[in-house]
């Protein structure tokens, strides 16, 4: 076995999930007839729990479209397409020293970007967490759901 | 966390396999050789993404398999360091926690990545469980399997096959890694309101950690 390219581009959550899907992944009783091995099903079955199962290849795009005018590096953009933060607490660990390269109405700005652009995340199938005020952000996840 | 790897192998084609088109019979014979596998500083495949080219086909002397050389990409679940995630708690002990994917399970999260002021107590009094509680303002906040736990990636080590493994010791890891908590925003998603009003709290907890 040779290794001829160890890393031949990096994929988003989505773009998996999306390939697992085209193979025939899904949720309901038809997976056992899907062409999809088990732990090919272990992975969607972590995915679909993500940010990543509303994503669209249009939201992406129109995230990193919006995001380019910011210094952000193509490690940070992954992980933040990744996770979808809603707020400045999110992106803290996400971005490198953080402070000194953002001020905190950039990261505001690139939390609204966020969004705008990118799908809600799924609501948990055991309700929200208990120290959310479920408000507003309850009310726009049923409504897409 | 998942890259695309390009892999050159070669490998025979098993007679009973080829009645099928040869593009299936490959696909399946790499999904059996790599699914699920660990290849060292490239992590775990996850797919054969797609074929790129098929070539050879000869049979050797004494062999009823043609033989194929293959370039293929798979699909690697390779975190890098720093890359924030969200697992599951699979178990705590005194020595730290250990996180599962699902579809991986070595993830730990040692004592000193811990966020501290922290206490740890025992299920009870002979079994090394237990739960670990972060100490924050006066309040103690559990770390426990009710929710996802948001992790930022310190370390991926891909350590060598033992040849010989005491009988108790855990089944081996062809790949390892550890995690952090010990940052604004990581730990159980519930201990992070995700509303802007909750902003007192949120003001608070980040206030104390800077």
């Amino acid at each position: 076995m040779k290794i001829l390219e160890a890393n031949n581009g990096a994929l988003t959550n989505f773009e998996v999930l999306d390939f697992l899907r085209a193979k025939g992944a899904s949720k309901d009783p038809t997976r056992v007839l899907a062409k999809v091995a088990q732990s090919e099903y272990k992975v969607y079955d972590y995915l679909i729990d993500t940010a990543a199962r509303d994503q669209t290849r249009e939201s992406i795009n129109e995230f990193l479209e919006s995001v380019e005018s910011h210094d952000l590096a193509k490690a940070e953009i992954l992980n933040i397409i990744n996770i979808r933060p809603t707020n400045i607490v999110e992106i803290f660990p996400i971005i490198e020293c953080c402070d000194t390269r953002f001020s905190d109405e950039e990261l505001t700005e690139i939390v609204e970007i966020v969004k705008r652009t990118l799908p809600p995340p799924p609501e948990d199938a055991n309700g929200a967490e208990p120290t959310k005020s479920n408000g507003e952000e309850g009310g726009e996840q049923m409504e897409t759901s | 966390m998942f890259y695309l790897s390009k892999i050159e192998h070669t490998l025979p084609l098993p007679a009973p396999q080829l009645s099928r088109p040869i593009r299936e019979a490959i696909h399946t014979e790499l999904e059996k050789l790599f699914l699920d596998k660990v290849i060292a500083n490239l992590g775990l495949c996850v797919s054969v993404y797609d074929i790129k080219s098929i070539e050879g086909g000869f049979i050797y002397p004494g062999d009823g398999a043609p033989t194929y050389t293959v370039v293929f990409n798979l699909i690697m679940f390779r975190p890098f360091v720093g890359e924030i995630m969200t697992a599951k708690l699979l178990s705590s002990d005194a020595d730290g926690l250990r996180l599962s994917l699902g579809f991986f399970d070595d993830i730990y999260v040692p004592l000193q990545h811990l966020p501290s002021p922290n206490e740890f107590k025992a299920e009870s009094k002979n079994s090394t469980k237990g739960t670990w509680y972060w100490k924050y303002e006066e309040q103690s906040y559990p770390v426990d399997d009710s929710d996802m736990i948001k992790f930022r990636i310190q370390n991926v080590t891909y350590p060598s096959i033992p040849v010989e493994q005491p009988k108790e010791s855990k089944p081996f890891a062809p790949m390892l890694v550890t995690g952090s908590i010990d940052h604004d925003g990581l730990g159980p998603v519930s201990w992070w309101p995700g509303q802007e009003e909750d902003a007192e709290e949120e003001e608070e907890e980040t206030a104390a950690e800077e």
